[in-house]
């Protein structure tokens, strides 16, 4: 097709999409209510599972030396443990320095009469951060049955266990949900917009017989409406961009601190901000392809070939 | 026919080449020596509907060019039928349609709106474009073809000129009169200059001096060289015209005159004493 007639095609496409005010509205509306149910789902499925991997470095097993056990003794079981792929991270506090952060940051009362005894209460201890949650169990396991458990004199991974379980299953839960409903939404999305373009289409079924009589061929007739589905999709994503910022801005504003905490002391904006690198482009892409896709199938049977 | 006929081949470029003197002010002496070689020939042509009931049976006829041919017959006796098999929108069921020489079921339907640049249509409900003003729908017809910006500018008002709308180029179809909107159709059937104008039923839907503007409008394009196809069952105007006239009744030509009058079937024709 030669450059003069793709320029048409194209400039036909704008008029299009100008003169055809209440279709396109419609169709535009329709276009960016299905993103914008789209973006939603991929927000919180994406918010979700940042809380997730939050949550999920919270998480840890300490391990309590008995008072005799000695550091050098307590090191070399460091590096024992530390050759177990499950496991990502030890971190070593002797009792000297579990002191010194309690005297800084524990309850001034307390402190004080710490002070006052003048010995030291508290116990060294190894922190252990697994790659995955589910390894709690394991390592767990692990540290009961080896061969140092009589210098332990306590693993408070019992204490999390609830925790760390209840979080593998939210994890799961959130990725299925999000998945199934993302999958359910884009359905209806696409299934929506096809029909409104449709229906632009059958209204100007009389308009494309003219222009094969007139000699237009079918590729100068589906180009408009290809640049139309361009314009669609391209004006939908702005709409759905604006619309999710906003939504976003709302939410940031009653980001409590517990959410906050989830997000790893994100506010949901700036969780959305750092989304919409990835959804942005996406949109825009997602949009012009459900609009020219449409188009393209909904054109062709009113065209004889 | 046989393939001493020209060219078989239906390539777009060949296609091209039936073109009309595209830019050959000239063409205008060619009215009156009507040449020998048809330029569209029926040979024992029929067409059956889908439902198997024939629309046409046994058609022959040859049209020479710079003929106005007039085509008569009561609604359904077969004349829409007749002229989409002249422009390739239906092809025969059986018998060969040949427009100069060459067999029209035989072109691919890719190449055929080169092959329609040949022939300029009008119908009964005008077909303009409802978002485009008469000098777009007229433009229309240049651009799907390539035509640069600066041929549009020059030869859609001269042929709006030619149909009497100089001044309406801008104007939409639905703020033109039914006449109006004729004028912009058959100006846009004009603007690639076709060999063959195809009229079905162009009065149809118009008051008798807008019909009258319009058929004189055809005579006068046709004396300028262009063959005319005129279908329609108003008696007046076809009197008037007094050219070749054709007429079908149910599928089959009942009569072909060279200077005819219109012709009513025997069986239609109103008995005096009941």
């Amino acid at each position: 097709m030669k450059t003069i007639k793709l320029w048409r095609t194209f400039l036909e496409g704008v008029e299009n999409y100008q003169r055809n005010g209440w279709l396109t509205f419609a169709t535009v509306s329709i276009l960016s209510l299905s993103l914008f149910v789209i973006g939603l789902t991929a927000l919180i499925g994406f918010a979700g599972s940042l809380a997730v991997r939050n949550l999920e470095n919270k998480i840890s097993i300490s391990v309590n030396f008995k008072p005799d056990v000695s550091e050098t003794r307590i090191l070399s079981i460091r590096d024992d443990l530390s050759k177990f792929k499950e496991i990502s991270s030890i971190t070593y506090v002797s009792k000297e320095a579990a002191l010194d952060s309690f005297l800084k940051n524990g309850d001034p009362v307390i402190a004080d009469a710490v002070k006052e005894i003048g010995e030291n209460p508290l116990l060294s201890y190894i922190v252990i951060r697994a790659n995955d949650p589910k390894d709690y169990n394991l390592i767990a396991e692990k540290l009961q049955t080896s061969t140092y458990q009589g210098d332990i004199e306590k693993v408070n991974y019992e204490r999390n266990k609830q925790k760390i379980e209840g979080l593998n299953d939210l994890t799961t839960k959130v990725r299925s949900v999000g998945f199934v409903f993302g999958i359910v939404f884009t359905l209806i999305a696409v299934l929506i917009t096809f029909n409104t373009i449709r229906l632009t289409i059958y209204s100007h079924r009389q308009e494309f017989e003219v222009m094969r009589l007139v000699g237009a061929s079918n590729l100068y007739i589906r180009m408009p409406l290809f640049f139309e589905g361009v314009f669609y999709g391209l004006s939908a994503a702005t709409v759905t961009i604006i619309l999710l910022s906003a939504t976003a801005s709302v939410f940031s504003g009653n980001t409590g601190p517990l959410l906050s905490e989830i997000l790893g002391g994100k506010t949901f904006y700036q969780v959305y901000s750092s989304f919409m690198w990835i959804f942005a482009p996406l949109t825009v892409i997602i949009g012009i392809l459900l609009g020219v896709v449409s188009s393209f199938i909904a054109i062709r049977r009113y065209l004889k070939t | 026919m046989n393939s001493t006929q020209n060219n078989i081949d239906s390539g777009p470029e060949a296609l091209a080449e039936m073109e009309p003197y595209m830019n050959d002010s000239g063409a205008t002496s060619s009215h009156s020596d009507v040449s020998d070689m048809p330029m569209i020939h029926f040979d024992e042509v029929s067409k059956l509907f889908a439902t198997g009931k024939p629309a046409l049976e046994n058609i022959n006829l040859s049209i020479l060019p710079g003929e106005f041919v007039s085509l008569v017959g009561a609604s359904g006796a077969g004349k829409s039928t007749l002229l989409k098999l002249i422009y390739a929108e239906e092809i025969p069921t059986s018998g060969i349609v040949s427009f100069n020489g060459r067999d029209l079921s035989k072109i691919n339907r890719k190449h055929l709106p080169y092959y329609r640049r040949n022939i300029g249509t009008v119908f009964q409900d005008f077909k303009l474009l409802p978002q485009k003003t008469a000098f777009e729908n007229v433009a229309y017809a240049l651009e799907v073809f390539g035509r640069t910006p600066e041929e549009i500018l020059d030869e859609v008002p001269q042929i709006l000129d030619i149909v009497g709308l100089e001044e309406k180029g801008r104007s939409f179809p639905k703020q033109l009169s039914g006449g109006e909107q004729q004028r912009v159709a058959l100006a846009r059937a004009l603007i690639l200059q076709p060999k063959m104008i195809i009229a079905d039923e162009p009065t149809g839907n118009l008051d008798p001096v807008s019909a009258g503007g319009i058929i004189d409008l055809l005579l006068e394009i046709n004396s300028l060289g262009t063959t005319v196809i005129l279908a329609t069952h108003n008696q007046t105007l076809v009197d008037r015209i007094g050219r070749r006239v054709i007429a079908l009744d149910r599928g089959r030509v009942i009569s072909d005159e060279m200077v005819g009058r219109y012709i009513m079937p025997e069986r239609r024709r109103p008995r005096i004493i009941a």
